[in-house]
């Protein structure tokens, strides 16, 4: 067994709106382990960067509620103070964020942005920091690291971007390197470069890494483990082989399902019905993807759905996957051709 | 960049040259002349008053009279004062330091007064600080300059005679003495201090803006997520973000002020290029007049420049060649 | 039929430097590109960002200067016509946009954003405009009632079906697709992708549809094209350009489409190296001295390649 180097308990995260707070992650239990890639996976709406923000504690505090055990190497960071987070954020933990041009500060130089990070969490003199930093540009695969350190953002190309964006996670190699969509704004080559050097430097730190994305495609490229998420809620949670082999939930199974690349060429795609339901106004009492498989009788779902293992470390919420079919959008059900 | 500023200098020659025929035109158009003036006197006679109109020239057809007041100028002659009997340029330059030195105390207090409530109102937004920095802006947006202008010079001119009530400095002190630069301050304070509390607002609220702004931006959360305090994320990250168009506002600022001077220094009875114009214009002195306008329109023109400029020092991401 | 003919188009933008800001310089974005639309066709334009498929888009219809080469659209040429001439060429050619959220006017409601470009060629009473807007409206499956909402209170998916609505009420022959379904989730994608297809086999539209996801296009489209750098790389049918991927920029491509299958993993990554190794060894084979493409040449009934 791999040491577990994060460990999420019932984290709920809760967003305060006009005096009321609501629930945008609920419940939600994983565990992240050395030399693991763990996605986490959803439409927008579902609660996976407000979960990514939540374990790095970045949503506004006035704000946000953040209730659970958050378990960093055995210590729960969700009660530690602001000042005690800051030891943790940047050092034991990084991220890296989606859109590399909008995270990255416009008025400092590369070089700058990624120091600072060694500034706040090591005692380096400004030489061995300097130095630091060109071997973490080297690290990542930028072809001119003396003349990137002195660059800013806007000089660089979105894929060279994205690689500043990773050295800065990595500054202080952390044992957690989150990353919250980090190629949805790249090309489909640059891409697949971001992700090889994800892995790359995974072999080298063994480190863990959490990878936030709605593109399942990337998630069978790399990923071992998958958890599903849908309207703040895990439904479904097991390795990249048992989901991609026998996908249980319905919501998996539709995601699947609408992806182009799934289905044979000029098939119809499966379009889900109706819309992620907001924060605001959601029942929480039943399944929450009920309304959006209509077709699929009540009695079929369970009163308020549990997360049930079906296999070694494969857990579905919910009973309405052992009664779920497809069906077109005649109201026939589908047999062929579909996962 | 200095072939950028050439480049804006050689632009700047026609529409120096369109704002001098607008304000000749307009300066024709207003009703009498410099001789207007002593027409009135009754020991002159308008035969004489004619014939000095013929001599100045003031009969010739527009064009001859605008040739010759632009040649002029191209050759730094503004002409002579009618009011003064000296050359225009020497009735500016005698006052002209007096207003730079109003206009740049007001900057500099408009500034110091701005900065630290933007960035407190902005940073602790919807909190009472907030409110109170918010409504003073809203009573200053409110009120007039020329009305506070005076209540200060009622206030602390006359009933509490903190600060003189006219002039640039006191008549006693020697120049080129200390005692005769703490008086040019003494009087300058009062003035700048009532400009500055008004036209700070703008400024204020903009960055107050800006600061909220940023500080909901991606790259400020970057920059908490490497684990920097929270005060070193607003020093290092979102106030040089949130600074950086009021420093390319910087420019236009000036010649706002420039302008600004105008009616402070009639209400204040402080002798600069302001208070000259004022009472130019009282006297027709129009030679003086033109002058002024113009030396505006010039400083509103290197006003932009220096914005742009100002810009594109502390942005790298706008780059002039 | 061939309904839109592109012939040698080129759009190049000018680069303004030295002190009297003279044109040094262009940037070409569209370098020189032929094909062609037959009607009823769905032809896929793909490439990164920066290898001119939108320009082209947008080129088509005028909504960037061309700088030379033909558009053909029924046999006439649209880069030579002025802004009037257009006019009747603009009911037949409609754009859809990439971002739902800021291709739709905010301050205006669903009713007059779709009715927008039928007052433009049509005098109808408002009975009349009402009727047709209805029937569209329910083409997209959004309710009547949407159409006196704004398009803040529509979901991105619903708001990219609003653009379709508007670009359908003249009854387009051609739709240009630029990036449609770029900015949507899955779900909401898979949705807009088949209700474009339906619309195709109701109406007989063609699409030129533009992406940089290629699973979408070839989900799509029945044939397409590679563009490199403002230069058609490869064009032919979409099972041609994925299973037989003959230029190197194609190869790289194809070959850098994530897998859906976890299994596949050790073969994907062992194809890309070598792909790779093939990219750094015959890079300059398949450009010429100025890293420029060279023409397209047939290597069979359908697929044409740019080789030397």
């Amino acid at each position: 067994m791999k040491k577990p180097i994060l460990q999420i308990e019932n984290l709920t995260t809760s967003f305060k709106i006009k005096d009321k707070y609501y629930m945008a992650v609920d419940h939600v239990s994983f565990s992240v382990s050395e030399n693991e890639i763990v996605a986490v996976v959803g439409e927008s709406g579902c609660g996976k960067s407000a979960l990514a923000l939540s374990i790095m504690r970045l949503h506004n505090n006035q704000r946000t509620k953040i209730e659970g055990e958050i378990k960093y190497k055995e210590r729960n960071i969700v009660s530690i103070t602001e000042a005690q987070m800051n030891k943790v954020r940047g050092k034991d933990i990084g991220i890296i964020f989606q859109e590399p041009l909008t995270a990255l500060n416009p008025l400092m130089t590369v070089g700058d942005q990624i120091e600072e990070n060694l500034t706040f969490h090591t005692k380096l003199s400004k030489e061995k920091k300097r130095l630091r930093t060109l071997e973490l540009l080297t690290q990542v695969g930028i072809p001119f690291p003396t003349r990137t350190y002195k660059q800013f953002p806007h000089e660089l190309s979105g894929g060279m971007r994205q690689r500043v964006m990773i050295s800065i996670a990595i500054a202080c190699n952390p044992s957690l390197v989150i990353a919250d969509e980090p190629t949805t704004a790249l090309d489909v080559t640059i891409q697949a470069q971001i992700l090889e050097l994800l892995q790359s430097i995974q072999k080298e730190t063994k480190m863990g890494i959490i990878l936030i994305t709605h593109d399942l495609s990337v998630v069978a490229e790399v990923a071992d483990r998958i958890v599903v998420m849908y309207a703040g809620q895990v439904v479904e949670i097991g390795t990249v082989k048992q989901i991609f082999a026998k996908p249980l939930h319905p919501y998996t199974r539709s995601l699947l399902n609408s992806i182009p690349s799934a289905v044979t060429n000029k098939q119809r795609l499966h379009v889900i019905e109706g819309i992620v339901p907001s924060i605001v106004n959601m029942n929480r009492d039943s399944c929450r993807f009920s309304p959006r498989i209509p077709w699929i009788p009540r009695h079929a779902h369970e009163e308020s759905p549990e997360l049930h293992e079906v296999a070694p470390d494969h857990l579905v919420r919910c009973t309405c996957y052992k009664h779920f079919y497809f069906q077109d959008h005649r109201g026939v059900k589908i047999t062929n051709g579909i996962t | 960049m200095w072939k950028f500023i050439l480049r804006r200098f050689l632009v700047m020659i026609p529409q120096l040259f369109l704002l001098s025929l607008i304000v000749f035109a307009l300066a024709k158009q207003m009703p009498g002349d410099a001789l207007t003036g002593i027409s009135m006197d009754p020991r002159i006679s308008p035969e004489r008053i004619e014939e000095l109109r013929e001599k100045a020239g003031l009969n010739d057809p527009w064009y001859e009279q605008y040739g010759r007041w632009i040649s002029g100028i191209v050759h730094g002659d503004f002409g002579t004062s009618y009011t003064h009997k000296i050359p225009v340029s020497e009735v500016i330059a005698e006052r002209i330091w007096n207003t730079v030195f109003l206009a740049l105390i007001t900057l500099i207090l408009t500034y110091l007064l701005a900065i630290p409530m933007g960035v407190l109102s902005g940073r602790y937004n919807e909190t009472w600080i907030d409110k109170v920095v918010t409504g003073y802006n809203y009573l200053g947006f409110a009120t007039p300059i020329f009305i506070f202008a005076l209540i200060m010079l009622f206030v602390f001119g006359f009933s509490f005679e903190w600060f003189p009530t006219g002039g640039s400095v006191s008549s006693k002190v020697d120049a080129r003495t200390f005692a005769y630069y703490l008086s040019k301050f003494h009087h300058v304070i009062l003035p700048a201090f009532s400009t500055a509390l008004i036209t700070t607002v703008g400024t204020v609220q903009y960055l107050r803006n800006e600061i909220i702004d940023n500080k909901f931006k991606e790259y400020t959360r970057t920059a908490r997520s490497k684990g920097i305090p929270d005060n070193k994320v607003y020093t290092r990250h979102i106030l040089r973000n949130s600074l950086l168009p009021i420093a390319a506002f910087l420019g236009y600022e000036i010649t706002g002020l420039v302008g600004g001077t105008v009616i402070i220094e009639t209400i204040f009875s402080y002798p600069g290029v302001g208070q000259l114009f004022v009472s130019s214009i009282g006297l027709r002195d129009f030679s003086v007049v033109t002058a002024i306008v113009m030396m505006l329109g010039f400083a509103t023109l290197l006003g932009t420049l220096l914005s742009d400029i100002i810009l594109s020092m502390v942005d790298p991401r706008i780059r002039i060649e | 039929m061939v309904l839109l003919k592109i012939e040698d188009l080129k759009v190049h933008f000018p680069i303004r430097g030295g002190f009297f800001r003279t044109v040094v310089d262009y940037v070409r974005a569209v370098d020189g590109i032929t094909f062609e639309l037959s009607e009823g066709e769905t032809y896929g334009l793909v490439g990164e960002s920066g290898s001119g498929k939108s320009t082209t888009g947008k080129a088509v219809v005028k909504l960037n200067d061309v700088t030379s080469g033909r558009i053909l659209f029924e046999g006439q040429d649209l880069s030579k016509l002025s802004f009037g001439q257009m006019k009747p060429y603009r009911k037949d050619i409609q754009m859809i946009f990439q971002d739902p959220y800021s291709s739709l006017n905010p301050k205006k409601r669903v009713v007059d954003i779709i009715a927008e470009p039928l007052r433009n060629y049509e005098r109808l009473s408002v009975g009349e405009e009402k009727k047709i807007i209805q029937n569209y409206l329910d083409k997209v499956g959004l309710s009547p009632d949407s159409m006196y909402k704004y398009p803040h209170e529509f979901s991105g998916g619903q708001r990219q079906r609003i653009g379709i609505a508007r670009a359908l009420t003249l009854k387009p022959k051609l739709i240009i697709a630029d990036e449609p379904v770029s900015a949507l989730d899955v779900s909401v994608q898979a949705q807009v992708l088949n209700f474009l297809q339906d619309l195709q086999k109701e109406f007989k539209i063609t699409y030129l549809f533009i992406g940089h996801d290629l699973s979408v296009i070839r989900h799509m489209c029945d044939r397409m094209g590679v563009m490199y750098r403002g230069r058609l790389v490869e064009e032919g049918t979409s099972d041609e350009i994925y299973e037989n991927p003959q230029h190197i920029y194609t190869k790289r491509l194809i070959a850098a489409i994530p897998d859906l299958n976890p299994e596949s993993r050790e073969k994907k990554t062992h194809l890309r190296k070598r792909v790779e190794n093939e990219y750094k060894q015959y890079r300059s084979k398949y450009f010429d001295d100025k890293g420029r493409a060279y023409d397209l040449k047939l290597i069979s009934d359908t697929h044409r390649v740019a080789l030397p």
